[in-house]
């Protein structure tokens, strides 16, 4: 069995307005290993962006332990989970969160500068990503110009470009029609697996579970229940899990 | 490599236009109101500074330029027998009012000098226009006053109180921000413009009650100068304002100093430079205009501040979502402070070029238009350069402590 790339122990989250606590997760355990492409599905309100958000290491859970690529995040400094963000992850939103003021090529590179590349470098690979995207006559376009399909090939392309080993994907195909989030989906499968890249994936989209080696379901701050392509394979009554 | 600070100032055009009018209106504002602080300072001792004089002897009541008690005109020989001085004039400063030909009235402060000597100067005038003042009933006259005094050219007349007065010469940079309109003469002529217009009776009766005594004053009748008898020579009595002197070469000028107020008593002798700090210290510190254009330059400052924290915390709040995005994609603290810091100083720089220019321009017309100086030297221009960039850092502060507070996970939110 592979290595685990993301491991979650007893992962809760409660959040306090005034007097008011709400328990979003409740003790979470989630392993996700090197190299898998994982859904993490379920109802709003269930808590799939929070616990992406912790796995990430952008929320600092109120219980239990995240150990990613063999080292515990939860112990660490704001500035050490940037350091580890900027070093091992790569993001894609379900609103791109690209920068309007800068151009498809520019996006990316920005990306590379924060990860401390030569200019040269991240002028190569933006080129070289964008391509591979296949946007390469795109380039020099703002996002503004682009569509939305396009728009999320060029964060896709971001957020390979540093070469993550984590990718972290919220509702990627959310703002895109049905032809072009599966074509999008398609080319986050291809380059991770390219890449050798784990992926923690999280959607409402039941067309893009083909993707997934495994999808992880959470109801009310719990894993429900968790399948991989084999189950589904087996079982065959297109029921995740 | 990208600028996303310059992008995202460039993005939308007007919008950046808009908001670089704010800082150079701030810009602006501070420029003219230290500009106006300074003019208005340095124009007080503009004369005192365009003459060639080591030493002013003066009253010891004296106060500022234009303010001190008057010594008598025979004081001026006195002072040239003091060992070490090579040179004495007297300087005459009185008041007075100027009627133009239409009847327009004009309070005016006139500046009586020798023509002949070396040690006071009206600005810049040519040798002819000085001997041109030895003639009766003549004067020259600023610039920034001709409106004032209704003279369009040379050869104009009008009246000073009762006499007559043509103006000989026109000069310029000479006038005081906080002064009435100055008029320069021949000692002669100033003396007989200072005491013309009235004379006075008295009259007293010694009656049951006592003596009654009746004052009357009579304004004397206009009459042409050609009528006129022309001004005699300063009699010893006569009030003069200043005795201006010119000290031997390598004479030790404190030990003169002490020599004069000796030898001349009831006087007090001033050094050019103590003359120009004094004079300023007293506008600045013990009147209330020069409280007041400070003011008014700090409150620039202020405005410029709120002004430019408006516009980066507004430009920060909007985009908000992308400092949430760098801050998850871990780019380090200093990478997204230096972005607000990258625009913070783009809209300094931006701001002030076109802020400094707008007041050059203003200043020069205000000078050639109204005789007012707006201050604006290479010093002052770098020194308001620095306040900009100061603001505009400061500013960023605010806006910096909005993005540090920035939750990365609002990324995640669509």
């Amino acid at each position: 069995m592979a290595e685990a790339a993301i491991a979650a122990k007893a992962v809760e989250m409660v959040f306090r307005t005034g007097s008011v606590e709400t328990r979003v997760l409740k003790g979470i355990d989630l392993t996700v290993s090197a190299g898998e492409i994982r859904l993490l599905m379920g109802p709003s309100g269930s808590g799939k962006t929070t616990l992406l958000s912790i796995l990430a290491g952008i929320l600092t859970p109120t219980g239990g332990r995240v150990n990613l690529l063999g080292q515990e995040i939860t112990g660490l400094s704001r500035r050490q989970l940037a350091r580890f963000r900027r070093r091992h992850i790569g993001f894609i939103f379900q609103d791109f969160n690209l920068f309007p003021a800068l151009t498809a090529a520019e996006n990316i590179e920005l990306a590379l500068k924060i990860k401390q590349r030569s200019t040269a470098e991240a002028k190569r690979l933006a080129a070289e990503y964008l391509e591979q995207v296949g946007l390469a006559d795109r380039a020099r376009h703002l996002p503004k110009d682009l569509s939305g399909g396009q728009k999320q090939r060029v964060a896709i392309a971001r957020a390979l470009a540093g070469s993550p080993k984590i990718l972290m994907a919220d509702e990627p195909t959310a703002a895109l029609d049905s032809k072009t989030g599966q074509t999008v989906v398609a080319l986050i499968q291809n380059l991770a697996k390219e890449k050798g890249c784990t992926v923690l994936m999280v959607t409402h989209d039941p067309r893009i579970t083909d993707a997934a080696d495994r999808i992880t379901h959470l109801e009310d701050g719990l894993i429900s229940h968790s399948s991989s392509w084999q189950t589904r394979e087996v079982g065959g009554n297109g029921v995740i899990g | 490599m990208v600028s996303l600070a310059r992008k995202n100032l460039l993005k939308d055009l007007p919008r950046f236009l808009v908001a670089q009018a704010g800082i150079m209106f701030a810009v602006s504002l501070v420029t003219i109101q230290t500009g106006i602080l300074r003019g208005f300072t340095e124009s007080t001792t503009l004369l005192i500074e365009d003459s060639a004089t080591d030493i002013w002897v003066t009253s010891e009541n004296f106060v500022n330029f234009e303010l001190t008690e008057p010594i008598p005109y025979l004081e001026l020989a006195q002072a040239r027998q003091v060992e070490g001085v090579r040179r004495a004039e007297a300087l005459l400063i009185g008041s007075g009012r100027w009627y133009s030909d239409e009847g327009k009235l004009t309070t005016l402060r006139i500046f009586g000098f020798d023509p002949e000597g070396q040690l006071f100067r009206p600005g810049e005038v040519s040798a002819a226009s000085l001997e041109a003042l030895n003639q009766p009933y003549t004067a020259i006259i600023d610039q920034s006053n001709q409106r004032a005094f209704g003279i369009d050219q040379v050869g104009d007349t009008a009246r000073i109180r009762s006499l007559p007065v043509e103006v000989v010469s026109i000069t310029e940079e000479t006038q005081s921000l906080v002064s009435s309109k100055f008029v320069f003469a021949s000692l002669k002529n100033a003396n007989a413009y200072v005491n013309a217009g009235f004379s006075a009776e008295l009259t007293c009766q010694l009656g049951d009650n006592g003596l009654n005594c009746q004052n009357a004053y009579e304004r004397a009748p206009e009459t042409g100068a050609e009528a006129l008898p022309a001004p005699g020579p300063l009699e010893a009595d006569v009030p003069i304002t200043y005795i201006l002197i010119r000290a031997e070469p390598g004479t030790d000028i404190p030990a003169l100093k002490q020599r004069l107020e000796d030898t001349i008593t009831g006087t007090r002798a001033l050094t050019q430079a103590e003359l120009v700090e004094e004079t300023r210290a007293y506008w600045q510190e013990r009147t209330g205009i020069g409280f007041i254009l400070g003011l008014g330059a700090v409150v620039g400052i202020l405005v410029g501040i709120v002004i430019v924290a408006q516009i980066l915390y507004t430009s920060v709040s909007e985009h908000l979502k992308e400092f949430g995005t760098l801050k998850a994609m871990g780019a380090p603290d200093r990478m997204i402070y230096g972005v607000i810091v990258e625009q913070a100083l783009w809209m300094a720089v931006i701001g002030y070029i076109p802020g400094i220019s707008l007041c050059w321009g203003l200043s020069t017309w205000t000078l050639a238009s109204q005789g007012i100086i707006i201050l604006i030297t290479p010093v002052s221009a770098a020194g308001v350069f620095g306040i900009t960039v100061a603001m505009c850092l400061g500013s960023a502060f605010f806006a910096i402590q909005k993005v540090t507070r920035v939750d990365p996970g609002i990324v995640f939110k669509a």
